[in-house]
């Protein structure tokens, strides 16, 4: 489904201060995976997204997407197939316009944004029915700025938004992050339903180690540019956060911490 | 008559300026981006539409042409931005370096007569040349009522009916999906791109309407001085960001007013400070003065120089 092929990728080439993080680094999603993504940072976690999501060019590799060569589509050409939530729930959403506009305009995806009218009231139902589903008392407040919401309805918002139009591929930024514990959870649940409902191919990155234990099919774990564990199927069922933390340790142990 | 002649000069300024201060909620307030263009396109749009009257051209054809011109130099700007990736203040610093030029040479090449040297290169709109008064339904509006102690009226009406064709417009295009995308661009670009659409054709549309605005109103501006000099755009900038940011901060909490009517309000009530300022008796060569330090006090006591989230206060 999505191939990533011998990628090279440093920071600040060419200076005292290079880094360089991926070396011949290959990974390979398939479909109807949910991956787990965890590492601690600068292990290369994000920049994996990044690198998948095209707001990062690798410096050599290819990345393929359903055999065709995504490796030098621009980020907003991707975006017709890959679909991403971000940590930050204000990146979501627009917050100058209301729930409704919002709606509208993700709606509106992948068609030509012309002079036509952008709100259709006959798709008004539809986005209430979806709203209704996160639970949140949403479906009531189409009208409202989104700036006025709270991070957690944002980021329910920005999920739903990112779920209405099909996508490949399902990319989660941290996405629990910067949300209170009681919000994550709904969140999280709220994504694995979306996950469920669409049969889509997701890869979540997160640093909560229990969501990366329950939900999913497959966990990774990067460590220097590394996927130093990857495992599915049964092997992840029975994977323990200890296991993951223990892990953890013996890194931080090697890495003199 | 001193009281009418004041409220003919600040009405029918402010309405021109509205036009130019509606140009700027598109690229300032809305795509968050400090155009200055517009010095130059403001001049392109008088000298298009200069060039319409002196040569006996439809001028309600010439407004359109004006409008179109802007549009052409905003979306140049845009395209600078956009394409190049250069900074937006100097993309608006060369393309009005570069119109001084271009507008020069449509000047000239409108000139007739006696002005006929670059030195003094002005269109000087003649006593039959057929302007926005005389054209189509200008010419059925009565220019003053006696009655009313001969207040004007042509002029100011029909600066009125472009102001509102402008702002309506403008409304119904921002509810539009292409409208809705622009409004989407300037708060959060992510976003757009998520949508899968490359947010630059945004900025490049909304910095042509907003220069489009700006060229709209120079061509209004001809009315008042019967021609095109090169001095005209002069000032553009500060007169088109104090309308703007007047008006948004003092109806701020009016909220059904929609902010292209704010905008509208706002440039009418700062030409009308800059004329009790000019009734004190001080000299019309310290007008640019007092226009920026009119602007600061606006910027001070309106509390709006720029802070996160200050954007969202201003949608429409």
């Amino acid at each position: 489904m999505l191939t990533l092929e011998h990628i090279h990728t440093a920071f600040h080439r060419g200076t005292v201060d290079e880094m360089k993080l991926f070396e011949d680094f290959s990974f390979r999603v398939n479909k109807g995976d949910f991956i787990s993504i965890v590492g601690s940072n600068g292990s290369g976690k994000t920049t994996l997204l990044n690198l998948i999501c095209g707001t990062l060019q690798p410096d050599a590799g290819k990345i393929l997407l359903r055999d065709k060569d995504i490796t030098h589509l621009p980020e907003f050409k991707r975006a017709k197939y890959i679909g991403r939530v971000f940590q930050d729930p204000k990146a979501g959403t627009c917050s100058n316009l209301t729930v409704l506009e919002n709606f509208a305009l993700a709606d509106n995806k992948g068609k030509p944004f012309a002079l036509g009218r952008a709100v259709n009231k006959k798709r008004i139902d539809y986005y209430k029915e979806l709203l209704s589903k996160c639970g949140m008392g949403l479906e009531d407040r189409l009208n409202t700025p989104i700036g006025n919401l709270s991070g957690g309805q944002r980021q329910a918002i920005a999920l739903v938004l990112t779920g209405m139009t099909d996508v490949d591929l399902l990319i989660l930024d941290e996405h629990t992050a910067a949300l209170d514990p009681k919000s994550s959870e709904t969140i999280m649940e709220l994504t694995d339903q979306l996950v469920k409902e669409h049969d889509l191919t997701a890869v979540m990155v997160t640093h909560n180690l229990r969501f990366a234990v329950e939900y999913g099919n497959r966990l990774v774990m990067m460590h220097d540019g590394k996927a130093i564990i990857d495992k599915s199927g049964e092997e992840k069922k029975a994977l323990q956060v200890t296991d993951l933390l223990e892990t953890f340790n013996q890194i931080s142990i090697e890495c003199g911490n | 008559m001193e009281f009418v002649g004041a409220l003919e000069v600040f009405l029918e300024m402010g309405l021109i300026f509205s036009v130019l201060a509606m140009g700027y909620y598109v690229s300032y307030s809305i795509l968050d981006f400090p155009d200055l263009t517009v010095e130059g396109t403001f001049l392109t749009g008088a000298v298009v539409f200069g060039l319409f009257v002196a040569n006996g051209l439809n001028p309600w054809l010439g407004l359109v042409a004006a409008f179109l011109s802007g549009c052409l130099f905003g979306g140049v700007t845009g395209l600078l931005h956009v394409k190049l990736k250069i900074r937006p203040l100097l993309c608006g610093i060369l393309v009005s370096t570069a119109l001084i030029t271009v507008n020069l040479v449509g000047v000239t090449a409108g000139t007739v007569g006696d002005f006929r040297a670059e030195s003094s290169s002005i269109i000087s709109f003649g006593r039959d040349a057929m302007t926005l008064n005389d054209a189509f339904f200008g010419n059925l509006i009565p220019a003053r009522v006696a009655a009313l102690g001969n207040v004007p009226l042509r002029q100011p009406l029909i600066f009125l009916v472009v102001a509102v064709a402008c702002k309506v417009l403008l409304d119904l295009y921002l509810n539009t999906k292409n409208g809705l995308l622009l409004r989407a661009t300037g708060t959060n670009e992510q976003f757009v791109k998520m949508l899968a659409v490359d947010p630059g054709k945004s900025k490049i549309i909304g910095l042509a309407i907003g220069n489009g605005c700006a060229a709209i109103a120079g061509a209004l501006y001809t009315h008042t001085v019967d021609g095109v000099n090169q001095s005209m755009g002069l000032g553009m900038v500060i007169i088109g960001l104090a309308s703007l940011i007047i008006g948004l901060s003092v109806f701020k909490k009016v909220r059904f007013l929609k902010s292209t009517t704010k905008v509208i309000f706002g440039a009418i009530i700062y030409q009308a400070c800059l004329v009790v300022v000019q009734r004190f008796g001080i000299p019309s060569a310290y007008n640019k003065f007092i226009m920026a330090v009119l602007f600061t006090l606006v910027l001070i006591l309106g509390g709006r120089q720029k802070k996160q989230g200050g954007v969202s206060r201003v949608n429409a």
